[in-house]
């Protein structure tokens, strides 16, 4: 069971989040969606193809430029009121690890905190259970915000991922954060090298057989790249594959560059595992 | 007594199977194995080698750490595996078909300047004809894509370090600047001092010799050999 403030999904229900930049310095679109006018379009877009989520953030994960929580909000909060607004029942979400913008943007109409950075802030939980907002607990093997891995090592990566993981959506639960609320995120590429990102898609089952609602981000990292020797912008198949893996264990939220593509693949493996029938089936039976 | 001293860098690529299908560090594992055959070649009674971890200490472990930063084999317990540049080590040597004797140790990478100089000083008074191979990088803060993100100050200290290198020169590598090193994750600081001090009775080496120099990820690596007066 997942819920996201006031709705709710079953667990074989798979949710795909549009990732929205407010970001003049992100990998994949390096700005394209800086600007009020292209985010706008960008959100309608992907609305229009089927989003489920628009996961909105202000800070780019890697080193760069640096934003303070001010800053963030300028980025963020007028825009989550604005979507708010034309799309009532769209769910938002907002990529932050600051509780004061979490708290800022749940007051304008934010549904889900997205803390990629695992529980940096501890407070954002807080501000998740005050508005009863769903929360995203990421694994990132301690970093700090902003950081990548060098020479990270895991005596066993999964065992990490669930049990850091575990304990951020039990403590988010102790805080009064909903259990069908609180999300776990493996956090591909966040603390991990190509091999831990490859092992965690993998044995993801290790972590969706656990009863917390489970988020996989995967779209065009470095993990496919460095898999297939591509370069960003053409990481969209093995960005699927992955994302077929995922589903057939059963993930349920996909934060995505990609919407049509992703919908199809999730439903594709959805039919694959008997879980959604096919839209159309005549042949050999007519 | 020191014959010879080879410095190489520890990056978990040069473990060949983290790298995948391509072997990104082609160029370096060659020189590598240069300076591994100059060490080896020495005929040393012992192989002392000395590398940067959390924590300093002896260690007697054979197998590298493989399996905790990736690969696809079976998982082994951290206790029966070495510190990570103490199995690059392992490795280089295992590559290098070395059969002799080999004596492993970890120097902490904040480890103080008298901790740095008295594990040098218990090398320095061996007598039997001992080779070292010391394990240390560079800064790790070499552009906007390297693990530390771009600190001006690395290029400095790290040509200050391959100067020292190539000219033989143990007091300038005492005199690296531990809270400088550590801002820059220029993790091999307190290895190369422990070799600084280990050579202090065989003196300065002769036709010291830089054989790799470069940063192809934004993390400096060097190797170096000194060969020494009594080899």
């Amino acid at each position: 069971m997942l819920r996201l403030r006031g709705r709710e999904y079953d667990a074989d229900t798979t949710l795909v989040m549009a990732i929205v930049n407010r970001t003049p310095d992100s990998f994949y679109d390096n700005g394209a969606t800086w600007d009020d006018g292209p985010a706008f379009e960008r959100v309608r877009r992907v609305v229009a193809e089927g989003a489920d989520i628009v996961d909105i953030g202000g800070v780019k994960a890697g080193y760069g430029q640096r934003v303070d929580a001010d800053e963030e909000k300028r980025r963020v909060v007028d825009f989550v009121a604005a979507v708010r607004a034309e799309f009532p029942h769209l769910v938002i979400s907002v990529d932050t690890w600051r509780a004061s913008v979490g708290r800022a943007v749940c007051e304008a109409g934010a549904d889900l905190l997205n803390d990629a950075w695992g529980g940096y802030d501890p407070e954002l939980a807080e501000v998740a259970a005050e508005f009863d907002a769903a929360l995203v607990c990421t694994h990132t093997g301690g970093l700090t915000p902003r950081t990548p891995p060098h020479r990270t090592r895991y005596e066993d990566v999964v065992r990490a991922a669930v049990d850091d993981t575990v304990a951020l959506a039990e403590r988010a639960v102790s805080m009064g954060v909903d259990p069908a609320s609180a999300i776990i995120d493996p956090a591909h590429d966040f603390g991990k090298n190509t091999w831990h990102s490859l092992e965690l898609t993998r044995r993801l089952g290790e972590m969706t057989s656990l009863g917390w609602p489970v988020l996989v981000s995967l779209s065009n990292k470095d993990f496919v790249g460095e898999t297939l020797d591509l370069p960003v912008g053409e990481r969209l198949s093995g960005t699927l594959a992955a994302t077929a893996v995922c589903a057939w264990h059963g993930a349920q939220i996909y934060r995505v560059h990609e919407v049509a593509q992703t919908r199809q693949v999730l439903d594709m493996v959805a039919s694959i595992r008997g879980v959604r029938p096919p839209a159309r089936v005549i042949r050999g039976l007519a | 007594m020191i014959v010879t001293t080879v410095v190489c860098p520890h990056p978990p690529l040069l473990l060949r199977e983290l790298g995948g299908g391509q072997d990104p560090l082609a160029e370096l594992r060659k020189e590598c194995g240069a300076a591994l055959e100059a060490l080896t070649g020495s005929s040393p009674d012992v192989l002392v080698v000395i590398g940067g971890h959390d924590t300093s200490g002896e260690h007697t472990e054979r197998i590298a750490p493989v399996r905790e930063f990736g690969g696809t084999g079976e998982r082994v317990p951290r206790e029966r595996t070495l510190p990570p540049s103490l199995g690059v080590a392992r490795r280089l040597l295992d590559d290098a078909g070395y059969r002799g004797r080999v004596e492993m140790a970890t120097v902490a990478w904040d480890a103080s300047a008298a901790e740095v100089g008295a594990l040098g000083r218990r090398i320095a008074e061996r007598t039997e004809r001992v080779a070292l191979l010391v394990l240390g990088d560079g800064s790790a803060r070499r552009g906007s894509k390297a693990p530390g993100y771009l600190d001006e100050r690395a290029f400095a200290l790290d040509e200050e370090i391959r100067r020292c290198l190539s000219e033989g020169d143990r007091g300038g590598l005492t005199r690296l600047d531990p809270d400088l090193a550590a801002e820059l994750m220029a993790q091999g600081r307190a290895a190369l001092q422990v070799m600084a001090h280990a050579l202090a009775d065989v003196g300065d080496p002769v036709r010291p010799e830089v054989l790799y120099a470069d940063d192809p990820f934004g993390v400096m690596y060097f190797v170096a050999v000194w060969p020494c007066a009594s080899s």
